[in-house]
């Protein structure tokens, strides 16, 4: 079955033998072998659920993270007729309840969400990231622009960057979801970081984001539902010393929190909205 | 024109055009030395800042003593800092409010506030002096040497403390390749981690044709723990500029066009806006630009921000995204010094590195290599942080023990706790055991013993860290920041992660300790990059050195530093309580109940184990223990 004389460095196909294999036990061999890279196209198909449509939620998954970037999804212009209904998949995955999805979640920027979700955005802020782009400025850097006009990086303006920069709209979006600190869906009015570094792991940092986790009952990533607190976490931001840090906004840094220090605080910020 | 005239000409050309005035530090004039790096600005140097202004306008001293803000003194644990020149008087931890005193003190007087100077740990006296403080006398200083005296935005402060001095000896004297000779002798390794010979790099770089070649400098620091680019770039951006000048002469002087990139991550944005002001500075004075300084030579640096991906740390990663791809690394049997940046000859430095050039350059080969040890050379930069008394950036001879950096620099381990491990060289690195302390800090050693050098952060933990619990955190994180492409990297982690989970959830077997280190060696071993290449080694080292402990998790099931929830239960001491009712009104699950001065009790069922109750409690009248019986208890809930 396993065609052992395919040369690749010599390595062994027999996956018992691999000493990878406990690394790949999380891959179907007996599957992988089925596919004859030989003839190559046509094996891999979407599969149909039981009513006969497709699951593919076109989260784009599979092409970011195939480890060979054999996969590349692009609008196909000879299938005008597309495989099947986009808006009621996303209609269905939009309404789908946690661990039904895909798993992109609130990620996902391929479905419209619901009313208010998702605000009209002034393309005209978008101008200067246009003008930054004909300058010359690369894609991550047009990225940065943009958020920085909007707070996050709308479809709209992806559209209109990969259309600029005539890129398929999948490579750009494949790189907007790359990198982490691109958000694709708007944030609340109080972005807070909490800093995961190991010196802050030392002294705590998890029972912080636990803290403001329960205390604005949401999971780390996500935005409350009045829109004012969004909860992240992020890698280091290099003040060390003032352990636990946690960072409000892109300004305003506050150290050495402790879990209570951190409920105080969105009591106070809170507190400050009903006033406002 | 024999060389050496032209030298000093351009040499003076270039410090006739600085502001003589912005250099006090000759004059008998004070100066007051705000340290802006990032810690100090969280711990309220802007405060500081306003308060000395008015100080000194209430006695019309505005203007004739100089307040500067420098870039990081290093000694982030003791901030805000303001240091008093020419004197050198050290004052750490200021309140707005002590700065009338110091003023009218140390500045109108001259004697010296005695109440807020910096107490020796060890001792209690009171050190006036910088120099005097042990965490700066132990130190050597190269790279930090300008770092708390010149304003990081003044170019001719740069300049009036002997800036550029070297490029201008290389434009003149040097022919490019006496240039690479110098650097490769001198025995300078790459300070990102992997301690390649920068020379040799540059040297393969150049031979290598293209239709253009690219130096980038790497300041994508991604390390949790390690902040030594940023305090660099933060500090003296001029070093680091001055440095890639250098290199691109080197490089690329009668070998085609250059062009430069700085790729620095985008959370840094102090260093950013610095590095920005000091490249429009340089281009002003035509030190960067077209003909640099009537050399013929020309180059320019551009500024590329990252986007919060750790792998864009490597090199090929780093090219990546530069480009507008995912950063995700390639193969390394293709060589970045061959086709690197859209497929050209490429040579990629760390920060660190480009900032020891200059200094190569000015003192010379032998005064550089006369430092470090027989293979590696120079003085090395760590961010020292986590439970140590002096946390902050120090900089130390290659050579030196972990022993001094930790216990004589550092001051040691806080109060009435005691040492165990310390973690070197972040999420790629590996923790030392006590036993292992008098290591002295070279590439080689540090890799002999399991860890790295990486990126030169430093972390100390003490008997209430779990080894455990800490392996996990580094683990959790390569494998969140995995980019994805190669699957030992990408599931192997996750299939490690899971292991460790068991393990800190007192659920693991011991089969599942054994499958941990040679399920690692097939990640070593199949990682395309060195971020899944050295992922394991956090595992691996907490392995050979702490095995007792994680053994501890599996058989007696219990969390020896009680950190790991399931293994550990919160109780109060019902002679100890107070009944203050503190720890009730924390209480987020409101798990704890009894009357007022009347001694309270946890409810285990609700209890979240949070740890708020314990830090808050005056009487430490609840204490956390460990066993089997927390986790029948976890169990039962």
């Amino acid at each position: 079955m396993a065609n052992n004389d395919s040369g690749h460095g010599g390595r062994a196909t027999q996956p018992q033998d691999s000493a990878l294999y406990e690394v790949l036990k999380g891959i179907d061999f007996e599957r992988r072998e089925l596919v004859d890279k030989g003839k190559g196209v046509g094996l891999f198909d979407l599969v149909k659920a039981r009513d006969g449509s497709y699951r593919c939620y076109s989260c784009t998954l599979c092409e970011r993270v195939c480890p060979v970037d054999c996969i590349e999804i692009d609008y196909c212009p000879e299938f005008e007729e597309l495989p099947f209904d986009v808006a009621a998949e996303r209609a269905a995955a939009l309404t789908s309840l946690p661990g039904e999805s895909c798993g992109a979640g609130a990620a996902c920027v391929m479905g419209e969400k619901p009313a208010g979700f998702m605000p009209q955005i002034d393309i005209k802020l978008f101008d200067p990231v246009i003008a930054g782009i004909r300058a010359g400025s690369g894609l991550v850097e047009a990225f940065h622009a943009t958020q920085e006009a909007f707070g996050y990086l709308p479809r709209e303006a992806l559209e209109d960057i990969a259309e600029e920069m005539k890129l398929p709209f999948s490579r750009v979006f494949g790189v907007a979801s790359f990198y982490s600190q691109f958000r694709l869906i708007p944030v609340g009015k109080h972005v807070i970081d909490v800093c995961m570094g190991s010196a802050c792991h030392v002294a705590g940092a998890p029972l912080v984001v636990e803290a403001f986790s329960q205390e604005l009952e949401i999971p780390v990533g996500a935005t409350t539902p009045d829109r004012l607190f969004t909860l992240q976490t992020v890698n280091c931001v290099g003040a060390c010393a003032l352990a636990p840090v946690v960072r409000l906004g892109d300004d305003e840094t506050l150290g050495r929190l402790g879990p209570n220090e951190a409920r105080k605080l969105v009591r106070r910020l809170r507190k400050q909205e009903v006033g406002a | 024109m024999s060389p050496a005239v032209k030298l000093t000409k351009i040499d003076k050309a270039l410090r006739a055009k600085a502001d003589q005035s912005a250099y006090l530090a000759g004059d008998a004039k004070t100066e007051i030395r705000i340290c802006a790096g990032t810690a100090c600005h969280a711990f309220g140097r802007v405060a500081l800042r306003k308060a000395v202004e008015k100080a000194l306008a209430e006695r019309g001293l505005t203007g004739k003593v100089a307040v500067v803000e420098t870039g990081c003194h290093g000694f982030c644990a003791e901030g805000p800092i303001v240091v008093l020149r020419p004197q050198g008087l050290f004052y750490p931890r200021l309140k707005p409010r002590d700065i009338e005193e110091i003023i009218a003190t140390s500045v109108v007087g001259d004697g010296i506030v005695e109440r807020l100077l910096y107490k020796d740990p060890a001792t209690g006296e009171p050190l006036a002096h910088e120099k005097d403080i042990p965490f700066y006398a132990l130190q050597e200083r190269i790279v930090l040497a300008l770092n708390g005296s010149i304003d990081p935005y003044s170019l001719d402060d740069y300049l009036n403390h002997g800036g550029y001095a070297a490029l201008a000896k290389v434009l003149n004297a040097a022919d490019p390749q006496s240039v690479i000779d110098e650097v490769e002798k001198s025995g300078l390794r790459g300070r990102g981690g992997a301690g390649f010979p920068t020379g040799k790099k540059w040297r393969f770089c150049r031979a290598n044709p293209g239709e253009k070649h690219y130096v980038i400098c790497n300041a994508d620091e991604g390390d949790p723990g390690a902040f030594k680019d940023r305090s660099v770039l933060e500090g003296n951006p001029h070093s680091v500029v001055e440095g890639m000048i250098i290199a691109a002469y080197a490089i690329g002087a009668g070998n085609g066009p250059v062009e430069g990139y700085v790729y620095i991550r985008h959370e840094y944005s102090l260093a950013v806006e610095r590095l920005r002001h000091a490249l429009a500075q340089a281009r002003e004075r035509n030190l960067l630009g077209d003909d640099i300084l009537g050399s013929g030579f020309s180059f320019d640096i551009r500024i590329n921000q990252g986007a919060g991906a750790l792998v864009c740390g490597e090199s090929t990663a780093l090219m990546a995204s530069i480009e507008g791809r995912r950063g995700m690394p390639r193969g390394g049997h293709i060589r970045s010094v061959a086709h690197g940046l859209w497929g050209q000859p490429t040579n990629l430095n760390n920060v660190e590195s480009y900032a020891n050039v200059p200094w190569i350059v000015n003192h010379g080969r032998e005064a550089f290599a006369a430092k470090g040890t027989a293979t590696s050379k120079g003085t090395k930069i760590f961010s020292l942080t986590g439970k140590v008394v002096n946390g902050g950036l120090i900089e130390v001879p290659m050579g030196a023990t972990v022993r001094q950096v930790i216990f004589e620099i550092g001051g040691g381990t806080l109060p009435g706790r005691e040492f165990k491990a310390v973690q070197l060289g972040g999420p790629s690195g590996g923790c030392l055991p006590a036993s292992l302390l008098d290591e002295p800090i070279d590439f080689e050693s540090l890799v002999a013993a399991g860890s790295m050098m990486c990126s030169g952060g430093m972390v100390v933990v003490d008997d209430t860290t779990c080894m455990v619990d800490f392996a996990k955190f580094f683990l959790k994180f390569t494998a969140g920041e995995s980019c994805g492409k190669c699957v030992p990297c990408r599931v192997g982690t996750q299939r490690m992660l899971e292991i460790l989970e068991r393990i800190s959830a007192g659920e693991a077997t011991i089969d599942d300790v054994e499958r941990l280190e040679p399920l690692a060696d097939d990640i070593i071993e199949g990682s395309l990059c060195q971020l899944g290449g050295s992922a394991p080694n956090p595992v691996l080292s907490t392995l050979r050195y702490f095995r007792d402990e994680v053994m501890a998790h599996v058989v007696q099931r219990c969390c020896p530093a009680k950190v790991c929830r399931p293994l550990i239960r919160y109780t109060i001491h019902a002679d100890a309580c107070t009944g203050c009712h503190v720890c009730l009104g924390a209480c987020p699950a409101a798990a704890i109940s009894g009357e007022r001065k009347q001694a309270h009790t946890i409810d285990q069922k609700l209890c979240t184990k949070c740890d708020t109750c314990r830090q808050l409690c005056k009487f430490d009248a609840i204490p956390v223990e460990t066993g089997i019986f927390a986790m029948a208890e976890g169990r039962r809930q």
